[in-house]
């Protein structure tokens, strides 16, 4: 049963393909794999300590001002995440750039925590954040490989080469928001149609 | 009255106490990371300074560097400042005393990734080498600098700001 809580925001409440928030990062960052990675990083380590604080907290918070609370506490992760990268993973924060700031407005922070951990105890929060954020890491970094794939031309990760280049004409689209969304919805297609299958529909 | 002020009181001392501990917690957090930033930040510098002269030493002067290879000033460096597409570019700018960029490198920016962030790639920035000043412009705009392709906003930013702050150092100096 506390199982669930881990792997329900993998698979059944994937926040990227089911939930379907925190889009904006998605879309800006997937461009490529490395980038998608510490972006999954960052939110990991911002959604599993305001989920705990939160719930923490939680009856001490007036239900009237729960939202500046939430916002003051994610604020706070996010603006130490940015120094720490600052200081000792400078280039993962220049090529975040932007990014990593608006994970303060990144609605899958501030959903969990108004949605679950107001609500639960610190453990189940606690769990509800790794599994929230494992989803999105994988979500992101699946849609990162699409496109790096096809902007590209050939597979390389860490700027080791994996497959070598295998078109001479790579899609520069799939770098630009277009190819973002083509991404997304080709993926969510082909997951809802799993779904409608097994639903026997 | 008295209701009234207990409701407020209630509601806003929670908030407060939360803002003061998270002020506090990133006061200290930012304590304890600023030197380790302002070590890269100069690390950097240093770095992109001596990719534009390599082998050279550098004086600093109000607001560039002169660069002297063995006693003999041959050139400035100096970093150019200017609005890209998604926020600030930060340029590091090496000129010869004639005129001529030597190599440009861009020390930071935020533009798209994956596609203005192609201005700092040596695709581009190599484009900027042996150029004289004045030529510094995109192509669309008379100059002989080749634009990204669908970056056009960036690269312009980057090469108009890289000329500009070149002409007030070359007036200066």
């Amino acid at each position: 049963m506390k199982l669930d809580e881990l792997t329900k925001g993998v698979f059944k409440q994937n926040p990227i393909f089911y939930l379907m928030l925190g889009l904006c990062p998605v879309l800006a960052v997937s461009t490529r794999v490395d980038n998608a990675l510490g972006m999954g990083l960052c939110v990991f380590f911002v959604l599993v300590g305001s989920n705990v604080i939160i719930s923490l907290f939680k009856h001490w918070i007036p239900s009237q001002v729960r939202i500046p609370c939430f916002i003051v506490v994610i604020a706070s992760f996010v603006t130490l995440v940015d120094l720490i990268m600052h200081g000792y993973a400078p280039e993962l924060h220049e090529r975040l750039g932007i990014y990593l700031p608006l994970i303060v407005v990144n609605c899958i922070i501030l959903g969990r925590a108004e949605a679950f951990a107001s609500r639960k105890s610190v453990f189940h929060s606690f769990l509800d954040g790794v599994g929230m954020s494992i989803g999105f890491t994988l979500g992101i970094v699946g849609i990162a490989i699409c496109r790096e794939t096809l902007s590209t031309g050939k597979i390389a990760i860490f700027d080791c080469t994996i497959v070598p280049t295998f078109t001479q004409s790579p899609s520069v689209m799939m770098t630009l928001p277009p190819g973002a969304f083509l991404t997304i919805a080709v993926i969510m297609a082909m997951i809802k149609y799993k779904d409608i299958r097994k639903e026997g529909r | 009255m008295g209701e009234e002020l207990k409701r407020i009181l209630g509601i806003s001392i929670p908030l407060i106490i939360i803002c003061v501990i998270s002020g506090a917690a990133l006061t200290a957090s930012y304590d304890l990371t600023k030197g380790k930033i302002e070590m890269v930040e100069q690390e950097r510098t240093n770095e992109s300074l001596s990719i534009i002269f390599p082998g050279a030493n550098f004086t600093e002067m109000n607001g560039y560097y002169i660069a002297t290879v063995s006693g003999e000033e041959i050139g400035y460096a100096f970093i150019a400042t200017g609005k890209g597409y998604g926020g600030t570019i930060k340029t590091m700018v090496g000129m010869y005393k004639n005129g001529t960029i030597s190599r440009i490198h861009v020390v930071s920016q935020s533009e798209t990734p994956g596609l203005g962030t192609m201005i700092a790639e040596p695709d581009f920035t190599s484009q900027f080498s042996g150029k004289p000043v004045e030529d510094v412009r995109l192509k669309q705009d008379g100059g002989v600098i080749d634009a990204i392709t669908g970056a056009t906003i960036s690269s312009r930013a980057i090469t108009d700001t890289v000329r500009e702050r070149a002409e007030v150092v070359m007036n200066e100096t």
